[in-house]
């Protein structure tokens, strides 16, 4: 058995990311911090052309049928830049649940818009009191206790609220379940929260990467006492405990959206490992960053801010390092 | 119509480059990608065919590298020609343009050459020019808009002052500033086609081309030394005594901006 990524699934993900190196550079993530839509204007239409958002949709709506293993890399990518689109949640959460749980016409519909770039669908998961990019989309896929439901915008209520990262258009939505709009059960929406864990796992790896190669590259260019400050061991360490905890989380992340893939019984306990090994890579990273930069990640001038406040962000959305453990001990004690 | 664009495969400009201390020239062993100034050429080639015609690549590359020819095959280009010979290490502009000449030879039935203005990491800037001259056909340099209509080419070409309209007959070797067009993103689908595309590599002996008349032994050209640049000297600080002012404005005119 071989157990890497295949050919194709890296020349996606290197095709993504020289897209996101030219349009999604951190002046870019600036931009969306500071207009109305907190997203890089463009650059959703530029990843639809290029195939990204469709992945997981069948080919006769346009996508190209594949599965989560496909795009996890991609994922891990636009956290490397810190893209602030909502990529991993329709393309890795949301598509799949439409296309496995709603009727035949809507799922046609729905995907067919989505696939085209004409419209995004929002994703309120109970793991999630906050909904991202709420306002302007076409279509709602909200959890209540008894599963999934695909909701029209025009009955939801939407009060914006803040979030610590700037370019994140974070909303509370109010809603009322009822028979009608019920997609799917609560296995579905299980289902749901693994995807959404697996695929922020991997965009927590690719911020952990960027913050570390910020860090590497700042500890050998400050001088102190004549030298690098990354001469010194007390730094070398740091930056190898980083270095650590997000080599150690990726295999995880993989895993799990192999898993998802081959539709593994244990499918829900990778993605709970997965999303406890990113989230605290990517807070011991942040950390370390952090302190190697003497807090210099502190001022919003520098980049590091912006993957630092992305990442935070991420460690609690879709269930925190804590709560993933709670449910692998459950699975794994029984 | 159908379109021959030539391109060059580099070394990464993310990477720093290295010299070969021994040859003196760029280090090229590992993995090459597509000129970025090529990309513009490849748009405009994908554009100027549309559905009725195809564009096919000509490039010249060590150890049969294909990663950049792959990545213009992937944004939409049919085929490739590719020239790998060891005898070609070395080799100045004028034999890379009858090597690349000699493979548009082998490229099929085509009505215009596209190629960059120069490439990014050899800044020749005459390969285009000479290519025209060995096939016979008339060249047009800076392109920053190209435009076929029957049997001839109509160029906006970029000079000093503006551009000037050019026309002239087809086939003809055009090339194009960078910037000319936004070049395409390669698409999945467009990735995977691309490795089933075909890509014909030949070797000098394929083109007709002795050996002897290639690479180190044919250049018109020998990289006698190579020397780090001169570190910049410190400049000259002035305390100013009230008379700074005058010493600027002396130093301004030397250098003929005031």
């Amino acid at each position: 058995m071989r157990f890497a990524f295949t050919q194709d699934q890296l020349d996606f993900a290197e095709a993504v990311s020289d897209l996101l190196a030219k349009e999604c550079d951190p002046a870019a993530v600036r931009v969306a911090w500071e207009n109305d839509t907190g997203r890089v204007p463009g650059l959703w239409s530029r990843l639809v052309e290029m195939g990204v958002v469709g992945l997981l949709a069948p080919e006769g709506v346009g996508g190209l049928g594949m599965g989560e293993i496909d795009l996890v890399r991609i994922v891990y990518e636009a956290g490397r830049a810190a893209l602030p689109e909502p990529l991993s949640t329709i393309a890795g959460v949301v598509v799949p649940a439409v296309r496995d749980h709603a009727n035949t016409a809507d799922a046609e519909r729905f995907l067919s818009d989505v696939c085209a770039g004409t419209s995004t669908i929002a994703l309120g998961l109970a793991a999630n009191p906050l909904v991202v990019g709420a306002a302007g989309a076409a279509m709602f896929v909200l959890e209540a206790d008894d599963g999934l439901h695909l909701v029209d915008p025009d009955v939801v209520e939407i009060t914006p609220e803040q979030s610590v990262d700037g370019s994140r258009r974070v909303s509370r939505v109010n809603w009322n379940p009822s028979s009608a709009t019920l997609m799917c059960g609560p296995s579905g929406a299980a289902e749901a929260l693994d995807r959404a864990a697996t695929f922020t796992a991997a965009e927590l790896c690719g911020l952990a990467d960027t913050m570390l190669t910020l860090t590497t590259g700042y500890v050998a260019e400050r001088k102190q006492f004549g030298v690098p400050i990354g001469s010194f061991q007390a730094i070398k360490h740091h930056c190898a405990n980083a270095m650590l905890a997000v080599e150690f989380a990726k295999p995880l992340v993989w895993r799990a959206a192999y898993s998802l893939t081959q539709r593994d019984p244990d499918a829900s306990l990778h993605a709970s490992m997965a999303k406890a090994a990113a989230s605290d890579a990517a807070d011991v990273v942040g950390r370390i960053a952090m302190q190697c930069h003497g807090g210099i990640g502190y001022t919003v001038e520098y980049d590091l801010h912006l993957y630092l406040k992305r990442a935070w962000s991420l460690i609690s959305q879709d269930g925190s390092a804590a709560s993933h453990r709670r449910r692998v001990a459950d699975r794994v004690l029984g | 119509m159908n379109i021959v664009v030539c391109v060059k495969q580099i070394p990464d400009p993310a990477d720093p480059g290295a010299l070969d201390p021994e040859s003196k020239t760029l280090k090229r062993d590992g993995k090459l990608i597509l000129d970025e100034s090529d990309s513009y050429g490849v748009e405009m080639a994908l554009q100027l065919v549309g559905d009725s015609g195809e564009v096919t690549l000509v490039s010249m590359a060590p150890n049969g590298e294909v990663s950049g020819l792959r990545t213009a095959l992937a944004m939409g280009a049919a085929k490739a020609v590719l020239v790998s010979d060891d005898a070609l290490k070395g080799s100045d502009a004028l034999t890379t343009a009858k090597v690349l000449a000699a493979a548009i030879g082998k490229a099929g039935e085509y009505d215009l050459v596209l190629a960059a203005t120069e490439s990014s990491d050899g800044y020749t800037g005459v390969v285009p020019e000479q290519i025209a001259a060995v096939l016979g056909l008339p060249s047009v340099t800076f392109a920053k808009a190209v435009s076929v209509d029957g049997g001839t080419v109509k160029v906006d070409r970029q000079t000093e002052a503006g551009y000037d309209e050019v026309t002239c007959p087809l086939p003809a070797v055009v090339s194009v500033t960078a910037g000319v067009v936004e070049p395409r993103y390669p698409s999945f689908k467009g990735i995977m086609a691309a490795k089933s595309k075909p890509v014909d590599q030949l070797a000098l002996a394929d083109l007709g081309i002795e050996a002897a008349n290639a690479g180190w032994a044919g250049a018109g050209q020998e990289i006698v030394e190579v020397a780090a640049a001169a570190q910049r000297e410190a400049g000259e600080i002035i305390e100013d005594d009230g008379e700074a002012h005058a010493k600027i404005v002396d130093f301004l005119s030397n250098l003929k901006v005031i």
